[in-house]
């Protein structure tokens, strides 16, 4: 792999007198996108915060863009990765607009450069221009949603972290949203680090999945892989997911 | 959101304006007293001296409950003009020691408090309301008796009533105890000085520490006994004044001058019973007094 | 109405006193922000804090006014002038309803919505000044506005230590036993009173983020 955009070097992370992460290595190719898969309790979310320092390893490095994640000043790293998560995060007190165009508006853009952006970026997530003047409580789960994804891309960032963020929608929105973010990430092909609990989801959008089960790296697989895989773990989840799978790992956009 | 923050500054910038326009209004003036009948008759004189002979808008605001108090109101500017006492003033403003007569008090007072306060004392009125050690005029007759020391000798068999500041002062009770070696027969009971004298009559005390200007010596036959060991200070009564007051209005200092030696200790207690014990209206009997000593234009 | 006439009589005297009280009630709950709010962020964002604070912030308010009032007269500097004495207790007891309202409304922000900023790489002030303070700040001014309405009240004793204020119309009142006089005092005092808490309340409400 050329500089891998992300890399976990031998990461553990203890609290207190648990053991959330061990002996963790993995590396994100640059315009993949990787999946978390686990359940609750398997460290997938803390992971995804290490990479952007909400959480600090116990041992071990984490880089991104090759450097060590630690070295360059927090919110400066924090600035270059997009962050969505579950129920999206919006700030209720800010309209779309003014949600959206927050990190460009503390980056210093210029204000036609922030305009011109949330009409590109509510373009890009399907959602009407109007919409930039409401508030987070008057719209609906999969328009919050859409407005987060839209948030975290608003500067442009290489690296796109997404904690489990369809997982609070109704099936029908859920499948919209990720047939909408294949879309986008062939057109973007951005650096997507994805956690999920849900393996059709996983199979669907993944370039390659990342088993974790109790802070340890399981397995990683690409999706056609997984299905067909023989090991313990990736077997039980698929006979825990039942049929239709094959369908859904061969990512089809019916 | 930015609507509600302006709105915030907005109300807390209100009282502070509210304040800027409040006393910066330079017509008027206000006079206090405090809250015992003489303080308010010499408050009233003063403000209707400044009314009669000057332009000014007069408020009063008497009733202020102690010196502590018009002192505080005279450094906050909420009055400018008040009457006190030299020996108060020493001992309970300065906190000094009491020595002296009744000038090196005046003069000492007057310098301490321009330098320290920016205040300043107009001329006195001319009657001392130092303390009175009152006993009934029968049992100073019939026991001889014209001074402190020498009713001394008595003191146990005699129950004593005082005022609640009196007691609580430096230059209160306790000094005058020793001074005179004085032991009653229980504790001294506190009482209102304007309840004092009527127990003195009713015999419910036998020596009480009233006031030399009070109305009740003359009408009910008390018996001041003389402080042969000059144990209390002068206390001359003068108008407390805000040196800038003067300086703004040199009417106010000419109108107050006019009043200057004015009343006599005998004078000081028919008013005060005109007001006590015959409950006349304060106002009334000083504009009666200022007519009757052609103080009035 | 006998209160009315003479309020109307003493006008100028009225205005004075509710002037005094303002400036009381006002600079107090002004510093008393000024000390609160900022503790208030302390302890919300260090736990280990909280107790000692809201615990001595506590007992100031247990201690009664006058009493307090008392307590501090003797103090060199403070003592020299009773407003500055006055507004100083007036600052301590207005302080617990603010720290405590604070360290909540702080509390109650989603942390969801906190974590998500400081994930876009919000520095920790930017967090506070543009993500937790406005969506604390209806719990924040209810807490002024008990904090403004206390004042009133408690300010009304300070002018038994010389601070003047409307207290000074119903101590008065007392002495001369004369009803119209404490009601005057009392009744402006009564109506400032409901003055902050609507005027409060209204910024309160309007603070709100659904």
């Amino acid at each position: 792999m050329a500089t891998p955009a992300i890399e976990f070097r031998d990461v553990s992370l203890r609290v207190e007198n648990t053991q959330v992460l061990s002996g963790f290595n993995l590396q994100v190719a640059r315009g993949e996108t990787l999946v978390l898969l686990g359940r609750s309790g398997s460290g997938k979310t803390t992971t995804l915060k290490l990479v952007n320092r909400l959480v600090a390893p116990t041992s071990g490095e984490i880089r991104v863009n090759g450097e060590p994640n630690n070295g360059v000043e927090v919110t400066r790293l924090r600035r270059g990765i997009g962050y969505v998560i579950q129920d999206s995060g919006l700030f209720p007190h800010f309209t779309v607009e003014k949600n959206i165009g927050l990190v460009p508006k503390i980056e210093g853009w210029p204000r036609d450069r922030i305009q011109a952006r949330i009409q590109e970026l509510l373009q890009l997530v399907g959602l009407p221009a109007e919409i930039s003047t409401r508030y987070p409580h008057q719209l609906s789960g999969g328009q919050r949603q859409r407005v987060g994804v839209a948030r975290a891309l608003a500067a442009d960032p290489e690296i796109l972290l997404m904690d489990e963020p369809f997982g609070a929608l109704d099936p029908l929105t859920r499948d919209e949203l990720q047939r909408e973010f294949l879309l986008l990430q062939q057109r973007l092909h951005k650096t997507v680090v994805f956690v999920t609990h849900d393996l059709r989801e996983a199979l669907r959008i993944g370039s390659r999945i990342a088993l974790m089960e109790a802070g340890k790296l399981v397995t990683v697989l690409a999706p056609e892989e997984f299905v067909k895989s023989s090991d313990p773990w990736p077997a039980a989840y698929v006979r825990a997911f039942g049929d239709g799978l094959d369908a859904a790992a061969s990512r089809g956009v019916s | 959101m930015t609507r509600s923050r302006s709105k915030i500054w907005l109300v807390l910038l209100f009282p502070v304006a509210l304040l800027s326009c409040s006393s910066s209004n330079s017509n008027r003036i206000v006079v206090g007293s405090k809250n015992f009948t003489e303080s308010f008759i010499l408050g009233e004189l003063i403000a209707q001296q400044i009314e009669s002979h000057t332009n000014l808008k007069v408020e009063r605001r008497f009733y202020l409950a102690g010196t502590y108090i018009c002192q505080q109101a005279m450094l906050a500017g909420r009055i400018d003009i008040y009457p006190e006492y030299t020996g108060t003033a020493l001992t309970a403003v300065l906190k000094q020691k009491a020595s002296g007569d009744e000038s090196d008090v005046y003069q000492r007072v007057k310098r301490e408090y321009e330098q320290r306060f920016a205040l300043t004392l107009g001329p006195a009125f001319g009657f001392n309301d130092t303390f009175a050690m009152e006993i009934r005029g029968e049992d100073a007759r019939r026991l001889h008796l014209k001074t402190l020391s020498e009713a001394a000798p008595f003191a146990p068999h005699w129950r004593a009533g005082f005022g609640y500041e009196f007691m609580e002062r430096a230059d209160g009770y306790r000094g005058l105890a020793q001074t005179y070696g004085l032991h009653f027969r229980e504790e001294p009971r506190i009482m209102d000085l304007g309840l004092l004298a009527r127990a003195l009559q009713d015999r419910q005390i036998d020596f009480a520490g009233g006031n030399a200007t009070d109305g009740l010596i003359p009408a009910l036959d008390l018996f001041v006994l003389e402080d042969d060991r000059h144990y209390f200070p002068p206390y001359a009564a003068v108008p407390v004044v805000r040196e800038q007051l003067f300086e703004q209005h040199p009417e106010i200092r000419s109108a107050i001058a006019g009043l200057a030696d004015k009343i006599s200790n005998a004078e000081m207690q028919r008013l005060n019973y005109a007001v006590d014990g015959q409950h006349r209206d304060t106002q009334e009997v000083v504009r009666e007094f200022l007519k009757a000593n052609h103080l009035v234009q | 109405m006998n209160v009315v006439r003479f309020m109307v009589q003493n006008h100028a005297q009225v205005v004075d006193l509710t002037l005094e009280h303002l400036w009381l009630v006002g600079l107090s709950t002004v510093f008393a922000m000024l000390i609160g709010i900022p503790l208030g962020i302390v302890i919300a964002h260090r736990p280990r804090l909280n107790k000692p604070v809201l615990a001595g912030a506590n007992i100031i308010q247990t201690i009664p006014s006058l009493a307090l009032f008392g307590f501090l007269l003797p103090v060199p500097w403070l003592g020299a002038r009773s407003d500055r004495l006055a507004i100083l207790a007036l600052t301590l007891y207005a302080l617990l309803p603010i720290i405590r309202n604070t360290y909540t409304g702080i509390c109650g922000v989603d942390p969801a919505v906190v974590e998500a900023g400081r994930g876009m790489g919000l520095t920790e002030s930017q967090l506070l000044f543009q993500v937790e303070l406005p969506l604390a700040a209806s719990v924040i001014l209810a807490g002024v506005r008990v904090a403004a309405v206390i004042s009133v009240g408690v300010a009304t004793i300070a002018a038994a230590i010389g601070a003047g204020g409307l207290g000074e119309f119903i101590f008065r009142g007392l002495a001369m036993v004369d009803n119209r006089v404490i009601l005057a005092g009392a009744i402006p005092a009564a109506m400032l009173a409901l003055l902050a808490d609507v005027g409060v309340g209204w910024l309160e409400k309007h603070s709100r983020t659904r």
